[in-house]
């Protein structure tokens, strides 16, 4: 009985767990994609910088939960900062001393 | 005709016309922002002497005036001062010195830089200059922002004391291309806090920051290098960079970055009259 129930466990979390690893892999490859970006404008953000080093801190730990947040987190302040950049290209002549 | 009487032909042409080489478009803006900057500065201190404007906070407040004139009663920089002057007197492995790299030995030409250098295409700093004298000397080349090279520089400096900032942009369009990436940069918002150089030092100058005074722009490199209260230590231009970088939550760049070296081209520029008060003393 107890064999059964393990194993039905495993079938049932085995999808999951993997599924949590797939997302977290792709949510850091996503992040780090944008705040290449953001580095190519000269505008990588500090706070985005320690998400993803979160991220493949917790990744290496096999917390995929975690590595998950904090890739998420990195994915929205990089875009965040790559939108800052692009809207900076013009909008800083405003400020410009005439 | 011959090539020479069409040369002769044209130089008079261009004598009797007086069509004396127009400067660029790039080179009269450059003139326009420093007449404007400069400009609005006075406006926001009208008081405020030439003489005054390297001297930053405690030029635009009192009480901040009073402390650094008990701190310079034995400033924290002589320290720094009197290792740099003895770097820079000490020769090189290879029998050269640093007197050996720059114009008039080394002495009093901190007023004349950033400079761009129109056969390398980029701008060079002080400290820059420095490193390279030493690499082109048999040397390693000394990490940049605070330690020896602020030492140096700061020596440098000091023999420039009450030259004013004589920064020169070349009719060369990658010379306008630096002023203009520099002026960019100042003006340009980034990091987390969505701050721009000039937040602070434009449109906040004089102004308190938490327990800081923010220094206006203006001049605000003569007094580089620096000692520094909250660092505990000597510090330079790069250094002041990184540090107001992290402080908008941006990563900052390398030192000596291009960009850093575009910032301080056009800072410098914009600062041109301003009489070098290096090495300084800042909270």
């Amino acid at each position: 009985m107890k064999r059964i129930l393990v194993l039905g466990l495993v079938l049932i979390a085995g999808p999951a767990l993997a599924a949590d690893q797939a997302a977290a892999t792709a949510a850091l490859a996503g992040a780090e994609q944008t705040e290449a970006q953001a580095g190519k404008l000269l505008n990588r953000w500090l706070p985005t910088e320690a998400a993803l080093k979160a991220a493949r801190a917790a990744m290496a730990k096999q917390d995929w939960d975690t590595a998950l947040a904090q890739a998420t987190l990195a994915h929205a302040l990089a875009e965040r900062s790559v939108e800052q950049a692009t809207e900076q290209k013009t909008v800083w002549q405003d400020a410009v001393i005439k | 005709m011959s090539a020479r009487r069409v040369i002769a032909a044209v130089l008079a042409a261009c004598l009797l016309g007086g069509a004396a080489p127009a400067p660029s478009d790039g080179l009269a803006v450059a003139a326009a922002d420093q007449k404007a900057f400069q400009a609005f500065f006075k406006d926001r201190f009208p008081k405020l002497p030439m003489s005054e404007w390297g001297n930053g906070p405690y030029a635009v407040n009192a009480e901040m005036r009073k402390q650094w004139e008990d701190i310079m009663q034995f400033p924290p920089y002589d320290f720094a001062l009197d290792e740099g002057k003895t770097a820079f007197e000490t020769k090189f492995a290879n029998g050269k010195s640093y007197a050996d790299c720059f114009d008039n030995g080394g002495i009093g030409i901190r007023q004349t830089f950033p400079y761009f250098d129109t056969k390398t295409g980029e701008v060079v700093t002080l400290d820059l200059a420095i490193n390279r004298c030493r690499v082109a000397n048999g040397e390693k080349p000394l990490k940049y922002q605070t330690g020896l090279i602020a030492s140096i520089d700061a020596y440098m400096a000091s023999t420039s004391r009450g030259k004013p900032f004589d920064i020169k942009i070349p009719d060369d369009p990658r010379a306008i291309a630096a002023y203009e990436a520099g002026k960019q940069f100042f003006y340009t918002r980034r990091g987390q806090l969505n701050f721009a150089c000039a937040s602070c030092h434009v449109t906040s100058s004089g102004d308190r920051m938490r327990g800081d005074i923010l220094a206006p722009a203006m001049g605000i490199l003569a007094a580089f290098p620096i000692y520094r209260s909250d660092w505990g230590s000597m510090g330079t231009i790069d250094r002041r960079f990184t540090s107001c970088s992290s402080q908008m939550r941006a990563e900052p760049l390398k030192p000596e970055d291009p960009a850093y070296r575009d910032v301080e081209y056009f800072l410098s520029y914009m600062s041109n009259g301003v009489p070098i008060t290096g090495p300084g003393t800042r909270p």
